[in-house]
């Protein structure tokens, strides 16, 4: 190898390692904190004394609620944009430019500014008030563009020979949705949902002011019910010692979107040709 | 698979038909209060069966939530104002304002006008108070925290006097501020700043006039920057708001509020 290429080899990796150590010291930061406290009963026993006693189990139950809420919401009504996106507006022409960039801003917006319509919007005007609903609904807001968007580049990716051969197979419109282009598309659709799931579990401020702060394990989808996230972000902030317990439920979330990651690559495998 | 997913969207329509459970009271605000009220609102709950939810997020949400009304009671940590005497204020405990260094900060007690000069940025170097020869960190609070009005208040200053190197909001922020950085001044709650000296995070808590920052010489009422903290109501109480007042106001919580170093007010 000639020097110039080594040396560009050598500062790339040094680049490489400048961006791994950070995050190798959060987690080793995190670890130190929260292991004193990480254990099986911290998953399946519910929080006491303002979190900080106890566990994170009625968090779980909470977050799990709000997600499912969030994505009964976000999957129908994305799916349906980014259809009527691939479908009805051919990509390149001014409405798609147009309908894109917007999508791209909204998908820009500070979550904050979610939180703070939903807490106007569903917790005041339509009397929601502080409950999984209202935070599910803010959530749902906040992760429909980056929904649409990757399902309707999955579509778009889908060969436009298919296409010409279902037309000459005379297939209906509804015919061709169904059985080719979404089973098709469906892997990307998959990793836009699971990239979507993972943008709403490490969520705080859209959820500070519509699901809240309550600790307990929620009833129905009225009652206020704390997210992981935000009990981080709580234990961290407001409550004395309650640092051990924030960075344990750290690990936990952290696992969580691991994990999440780890099936994006698995659903992304069968899909070649279909590429992010 | 396809009537499984309509049966699941049933289920969810039916749920938001539900009404929220009418025995259910909701209380909001003060970031300084919340944690205190969601220990003493879980052992009402265990007690009563009255569902309490605490919301946090500050003094001035607590406000708004209880006008809106959002919220049955607010929680706010300071006195009520002249232009929220719409609200009725209810005294459920007494705090007061420390000031704190890192604990290996050498600096011997400031005086009002050295305290007004650090924070003006008249006074920008620990030398000129026995420390090292290092610039002062100044930690502040933002807008809008009972913590910073009462603050400035004390010290006469007006918040665009203030030069502060770091704006922090909650409470905990500051005490990281101030414990990860030898040469940062802030101040917190007295509250939060003696639980967590206790708890071996290396702060001080400096006396302010010659009275030190403790939670006995506010129980004798010499502590000069000391503060009410307040639920506030609009109208009429519900019933199950006054059984939460009397509840909180019965001596046997008190081992709650020292658990939280706040002192319990006395009725």
């Amino acid at each position: 190898m000639r020097w110039p290429d080594r040396l560009a080899a050598v500062s790339g990796a040094l680049l490489l390692l400048a961006v791994l150590v950070p995050m190798g010291l959060m987690l080793w930061s995190l670890l130190v904190q929260g292991s004193g406290v990480l254990s099986v009963d911290f998953l399946l026993e519910d929080p006491s004394q303002a979190g900080r006693a106890g566990g994170i189990a009625a968090l779980l139950i909470s977050t799990g609620w709000i997600l499912a809420v969030c994505l009964l919401v976000a999957v129908p009504l994305g799916l349906g944009c980014a259809l009527y996106l691939s479908e009805q507006v051919p990509a390149g022409t001014r409405r798609a430019q147009w309908l894109g960039g917007v999508l791209d801003m909204l998908a820009a917006v500070p979550s904050i500014v979610y939180g703070l319509f939903g807490y106007q919007f569903f917790a005041i005007s339509l009397g929601l008030g502080f409950s999984i609903l209202s935070g599910g609904l803010a959530l749902a807001l906040m992760v429909l563009p980056l929904m649409i968007r990757s399902a309707e580049q999955a579509l778009r990716a889908v060969p436009f020979s298919y296409r010409q051969a279902g037309e000459a197979l005379s297939i209906s419109r509804w015919g061709w949705v169904k059985r080719i282009l979404i089973p098709q598309a469906a892997p990307g659709i998959a990793v836009g949902i699971i990239l979507s799931i993972g943008r709403a579990l490490a969520e705080t401020a859209v959820l500070l002011f519509t699901a809240g702060y309550v600790l307990r394990r929620p009833d129905s989808v009225m009652d206020s019910g704390r997210a992981l996230s935000v009990h981080i972000y709580d234990l961290a902030m407001n409550v004395p010692g309650g640092m051990a317990r924030a960075a344990a439920t750290g690990l936990v979330l952290v696992a969580i979107l691991v994990i999440l990651n780890l099936l994006v690559r698995r659903w992304l495998r069968p899909a070649q040709g279909v590429l992010y | 698979m396809q009537q499984k997913m309509w049966g699941a969207l049933l289920c969810v329509l039916a749920m938001m038909g539900c009404q929220p459970a009418t025995d259910k009271l909701v209380i909001t605000g003060s970031s300084t209060i919340a944690p205190l009220m969601a220990e003493l609102a879980e052992r009402f709950e265990a007690q009563t069966g009255v569902q309490v939810d605490v919301q946090s997020g500050g003094s001035g949400r607590g406000i708004s939530d209880v006008r809106q009304g959002l919220a049955d009671l607010g929680m706010v940590s300071r006195a009520l104002k002249q232009d929220e005497q719409d609200l009725a204020g209810h005294v459920i405990a007494r705090d007061g304002i420390a000031l704190i260094v890192h604990a290996e900060n050498p600096v011997a007690p400031l005086t009002r006008d050295q305290i007004i000069a650090i924070y003006t940025g008249k006074l920008d170097s620990w030398s000129l108070l026995g420390g090292a020869d290092r610039p002062i960190t100044v930690v502040h609070k933002a807008d809008g925290r009972s913590t910073q009005e009462l603050f400035l208040e004390h010290f006469g200053l007006d918040n665009d006097q203030v030069r502060a190197d770091l704006v922090i909001g909650e409470n905990q922020q500051g005490i990281k501020a101030v414990a990860g950085d030898p040469y940062a001044i802030g101040y917190v709650s007295i509250g939060t700043a003696v639980y967590e000296a206790d708890h071996d995070v290396p702060l001080r808590l400096l006396p302010l006039q010659g009275v030190p920052a403790s939670l006995a010489a506010l129980e004798q009422g010499d502590y000069p920057l000391s503060r009410e903290l307040n639920l506030v109501s609009r109208g009429e109480l519900k019933r199950q708001a006054k059984a939460l007042l009397d509840f909180l106001a019965d001596p046997a919580q008190a081992e709650i509020y020292h658990a939280y170093y706040f002192l319990p007010a006395t009725r």
